[in-house]
């Protein structure tokens, strides 16, 4: 009997999980439209946040749709696109990744009775591209400029972006506060494309309200050594060497190994190396400089001697914090102290240690360039503080893209309302199935309306009727209207001030049908489980790596400052 | 974890370990949230005010903690739910901050989520509540702005700081001697103030205890105490005008830090040697008699030689100081710190007037006072007490009444206490939320509410009636115009704050609303908690 069966072939490894057609495609939206779920409540002004920990401990509280995608740790493949895409959003234009991830799960939403009903899903990808192709050349015509305008009108239609941004996020009560800060270090900066000349410090204590911009650099006290106090602490207009050597007495080569026959040369050996250690001090003092900054260790010995000639010095100043003074200062990172020329040296007009909450704080403002803006955030907890740190990112992000592509569009919901009236209305004039897929489009779009609604806890349906009969009218007036979140009716959202800058929502629409078109042309999986294991090993074994070298805890004879 | 399924029913996983996850979301993430923190909030309540009580906490080493600071408290509890470490990181922020009213601020936090809580039930989306929490608390803060007082008080007067200490360190195990300790924790601060600049390090002053005597014996020394005693033994206990030489440097041969040998081979070599060894001990000691020190202190050992050699040259010499109180040695005698004996000269040396070894009572624990220095910007207080756990409460409640000091020093303005400033503002918001139109009035109503709730837990605490106490000084208040009417805890007979003289700071008040409001807000905003399913 057995010679009778056909011998099965075997083609793939044993328990490799294979899934195909029509199910897989079904499936595949499923695991989208679930992921997507868990971020719709935090959309919009009245979103909520996310409390995610994960087994090690850690705890994030955040409204981001990128750190919470990114923190549920998705296996899925399909659903793993909805992580890329909100990471490519953040990367991209910074904020809007909450709504890019909404919109993909939305697209396939509706595509998924047309998939049941039998539609090759080739015939949706089509209909989509075309959907969004016109939908992004809408969003560019109904995008206002403010080119041409004047600084302080800029800035504060950009102040009026970022307060968008931020109205969603934890420190909403004090957008404007926040807005103008970020507003006016985005400015500080200018055009440069280096975002790390802004940096955030967070030192937890006090209220948010007490934040402050430093136009300049700031950066925490480092750890110090006996003799730093009796340094002064406050300087104008002084010079500033930035260093990047040790300062301290230790061996100058690492493996030599010194020979003494005869027992009265010891002291000249000690003296040798008492002397290249002075040297180097005694250069850096002729310099003239007043500040003398090191991203390595500035010993005891060397704190004492600057502390004996009134200068100020500060060891182990991280490599970016020192970057920044470089670049407030005008001075150049040195890495030796011989022929130490004006050039190189940096200044600025105030140079302060002061007490922020519990830490102090090295301040230098007033700096010539003016490239550099340093925030320091206050907040009642850590987890209010990472939170507010990556709320500000994403304002920043904002503002620096509309900076650039300096186009606005109404925000509320009003704009994707537009785009969905249009989409409509051109739908009507194909004939053929495409008049069905666009119009599904068009009806997914109506997604962000729907969840601000939903998540202020007003009658969907309701508002949206409203905004549609608006956006409906033919003289075009009701086109910029939007959900009102606070009384739950509808509002000019312009007249506002409720702006997004126009490239954030051409992104999204881009990312997001074309996350919805790759996840729709995938009609099967080949899942092979040993390579997965093996993926989720290297995974753990990278971070392990990275937990490492993590703590560099000052050594030597030092104390241990707070 | 919300399963997803394929056209056969099959559930299939989407997040890693989906199964052991455990997911709370919407109403009931809120309501766990709000009882972990109410929880935390409860165990504060009783430690409130001057009748408060304390909590003895166990470490897991046995180590015994008895206090009554909110967030030594709370440090110490190991509190692992998410929601109950954002309670922790409260009071702690406001001990970085203001220092004190670290159980005020988590008091006011769980009894605003109490109302939340009601007013959630009542379906009121919980971002409203926050909105108008923010909103009240504003409307507090600059109520608070309109009652308090300025008061004036300079380096000879300053009884009106040492009467705010009192209040401070009135709630703490320490009250019965708070009047001295007020004034030590005063005096301390306006040594070291920079009155000009506002500002005041208070890393300047430091807070030394030592077990045995009363805590009547607790002084205020203008100068440095160092828990060590002269290297020798013969050594002079006390010595007058001293020049101080501060070395970094050990009092041994120079080792250069290159890897090195020295070849021995002849006798001749090995005597070279040693002389030359003795040679720099020698030389050492000459040095620091020649530019007239009196007195060495070393951050580092020596050996019994070099030990043996000082006690005959007559220099008396003080080992193994640590860096930070040598730093502060080195700013009270005016002194440097010289990390090589080449360097020494007779500038360098800082002064003191008197520095003498004392012991105590049996034991033969020893102490060194450096005292009458040159520069007294450092200060030291010195605490005594019965046993360890009683040291360790004095010197935070030292510390809380070193904050207040300071706070006041860069902004005198304060405000009444026993409750009154929590009344007086829940009767502006009270007044105030009638005027806001939408959701947010209730809110804002539900704050003044939560406002009632200090005044209330201090008359609790005091054995009063809370309900009654609180309805006639709120009845009070509002008759009399007065807003300086509180909780007469300490049952003197009068409620008027003003007249017990009853203070707190301004910026420490403002502070605890602002801060509550905050951290009320991050935990009224969570709707979704994802957490591994052992939690």
């Amino acid at each position: 009997m057995s010679t009778m069966m056909q011998p099965q072939i075997i083609l793939l490894k044993e328990g490799t999980d294979t899934s195909q057609g029509k199910a897989q495609l079904v499936s595949n939206i499923n695991a989208v439209m679930a992921v997507a779920d868990v971020v719709r409540t935090t959309l919009g002004p009245r979103g909520m946040d996310k409390l995610i920990h994960d087994d090690k401990g850690n705890t994030t509280i955040s409204n981001d749709g990128a750190t919470i995608m990114k923190l549920l740790d998705i296996v899925h493949p399909a659903a793993k696109i909805l992580v890329d895409i909100a990471k490519s959003q953040d990367s991209e234009v910074g904020d809007g990744t909450t709504t890019v991830v909404l919109l993909a799960g939305e697209f396939l939403k509706e595509a998924k009775p047309f998939i049941e009903d039998g539609v090759h899903p080739q015939n949706l990808i089509r209909s989509y591209r075309t959907a969004s192709y016109l939908a992004i050349e809408k969003i560019k015509e109904l995008a206002v400029s403010i080119e041409g305008k004047s600084l302080d009108e800029k800035r504060s239609l950009l102040a009026k972006c970022a307060a968008t941004t931020l109205s969603s996020k934890l420190i909403g009560g004090e957008k404007e506060f926040f807005a103008s800060m970020v507003v006016d270090s985005v400015l500080a900066i200018g055009n440069d494309d280096r975002l790390n000349m802004i940096g955030i410090k967070k030192v937890p204590g006090g209220t948010m309200r007490d934040s402050f911009l430093v136009n300049g650099v700031a950066f925490k006290k480092t750890f110090s050594y006996a003799g730093f106090e009796q340094q002064p602490k406050k300087f104008e207009n002084p010079k500033i060497l930035l260093l990047n050597i040790e300062l301290e007495l230790k061996s100058e080569k690492e493996n030599a190994e010194i020979r003494l026959s005869d027992p009265l040369q010891y002291q000249s050996i000690v003296d040798a190396e008492w002397n290249i250690i002075y040297d180097k001090l005694d250069k850096c003092v002729k310099s003239g400089a007043k500040i003398v900054l090191s991203r390595l260790a500035i010993g005891d010995l060397g704190t004492q001697y600057f502390a004996d000639r009134d200068i100020f010095c500060a060891g182990r100043v991280a490599e970016e914090d020192l970057q920044r003074v470089a670049a407030a200062t005008g001075g150049t990172v040195q890495t030796s102290v011989n022929n130490v020329i004006d050039e190189v040296l940096g200044s600025c007009e105030i140079f302060e240690e002061k007490q922020v909450g519990n830490e102090r704080f090295n301040i230098f403002s007033g700096c010539p360039s003016g490239q550099t803006a340093t925030i320091v955030l206050r907040g009642g907890a850590d987890q209010f503080i990472e939170e507010a740190e990556r709320s500000l990112h994403d304002a920043i992000m904002i503002v620096r893209r509309a900076m650039k592509n300096s186009t606005v569009v109404a925000g509320g919901g009003a704009i994707d309302m537009e785009i969905s009236r249009y989409l409509r209305q051109h739908a009507r004039t194909i004939a053929g199935k495409s008049q069905l897929f666009i119009n599904s489009y068009a009806k997914a779009l109506e997604v962000i309306p729907r969840q601000l609604c939903d998540n202020a806890g007003f009658d969907a349906t309701d508002v949206l009727n409203k905004l549609r009969q608006k956006h409906a009218l033919a003289s075009g007036e009701g086109a910029l209207y939007g959900v009102d979140i606070n009384t739950g009716g509808i509002a000019d959202s312009y007249a506002n001030f409720v702006w997004e800058p126009a490239v954030v929502k051409i992104n999204a629409i881009n990312a997001a049908t074309e996350a919805a078109c790759l996840i729709l042309s995938v009609d099967e999986t080949v899942k092979n489980p040993k390579s997965e294991s093996a993926q989720g090993e290297a995974a753990a074994g990278a971070m392990g790596r990275g937990r490492g070298g993590g703590a560099l805890r000052g050594r030597g004879r030092g104390m241990r400052r707070r | 974890m919300a399963l997803a399924f394929d056209e056969y029913g099959r559930p299939f996983i989407i997040l890693r370990e989906q199964d052991q996850k455990s997911r709370l979301r919407g109403i009931d993430a809120q309501k766990s949230n709000i009882s972990a923190a109410k929880a935390v909030a409860r165990i504060l309540r009783t430690s409130l005010g001057p009748k408060g009580m304390d909590k003895m906490l166990q470490s897991p080493d046995g180590e015994i903690t008895i206090t009554n600071d909110g967030a030594t408290i709370l440090e110490q509890m190991d509190v692992d739910n998410q929601i109950g470490k954002l309670m922790v990181e409260l009071s702690r922020s406001q001990d970085y901050e203001i220092g004190d009213g670290t159980t005020g601020v988590v008091v006011m936090a769980g009894a605003l989520l109490e109302q939340a809580e009601r007013l959630l039930e009542r379906g009121i989306h919980p971002i409203r509540i926050a909105e108008g929490f923010e909103m009240a608390s504003k409307i507090a803060v600059e109520h608070l702005e309109s009652v308090s007082n300025k008061f004036e008080f300079s380096a000879s007067n300053i009884e009106p700081l040492v009467q705010t200490c009192m209040t401070t360190l009135s709630s703490k195990i320490v009250n019965r001697c708070k009047r001295d300790l007020a004034e030590i924790a005063v005096k301390a601060v306006m040594a070291v103030a920079d009155l000009d600049r506002k500002d005041v390090n208070l890393d300047l002053i430091k807070v030394e205890g030592k077990v045995g005597g009363k805590l009547e014996d607790t002084e205020l020394i203008y100068g440095i105490l160092v828990d060590k005693d002269m290297s020798h033994p013969q050594m002079p206990k006390q010595i007058v005008d001293a020049n101080i030489a501060i070395l970094t440097c050990p009092f041994e041969p120079p080792k250069p830090k290159t890897k090195h040998k020295v070849d021995i081979d002849t006798v001749e070599k090995f005597q070279t040697l040693r002389q030359q060894e003795q040679k720099y001990f020698d030389d050492m000691v000459q040095k620091c008699k020649d530019v007239g020190a009196t007195l060495v202190i070393c951050q580092w050992g020596f050996d019994d030689e070099a030990n043996h050699l000082l006690m005959h040259r007559n220099l008396p010499a003080v080992r193994w100081v640590g860096g930070v109180e040598l730093e502060l040695i080195a700013i009270a005698t005016g002194g440097r710190i010289v990390p090589r004996f080449q360097e020494l000269t007779p500038e360098k040396l800082g002064k003191a007037g008197l520095v003498r070894e004392k012991s105590f009572g049996t034991t033969k624990d020893r102490m060194l006072y450096i005292e009458h220095c040159a520069n007294s910007k450092a200060v030291t207080i010195f605490i005594r007490g019965g046993n360890k756990m009683m040291i360790e409460e004095t010197k935070r409640s030292i510390h809380d009444a070193l904050c207040v000091a300071r706070n006041l020093i860069r902004n005198n303005s304060i405000v009444y206490g026993g409750g009154s400033a929590e009344i007086s503002c829940s009767l502006a918001v009270e007044a105030a939320a009638d005027k806001y139109p939408g959701v947010e009035q209730y809110a804002i109503r539900a704050f003044a509410d939560a406002l009632d709730s200090v005044p209330m837990a201090l008359a609790e605490n005091s054995g009063l009636q809370p309900i009654e106490t609180l309805s006639a000084v709120k009845s009070q208040q509002t008759k009399d115009k007065y807003s300086w009417y509180g909780v007469d805890c300490n049952d003197v007979g009068t409620n008027d704050m003003r007249e017990q003289n009853v203070f707190e700071t301004l910026i420490g008040k403002q502070q605890q609303l602002l801060l509550a409001t905050q951290v009320v807000k991050m935990i009224l905003k969570i709707d979704d908690v994802i957490s591994p399913s052992e939690y």
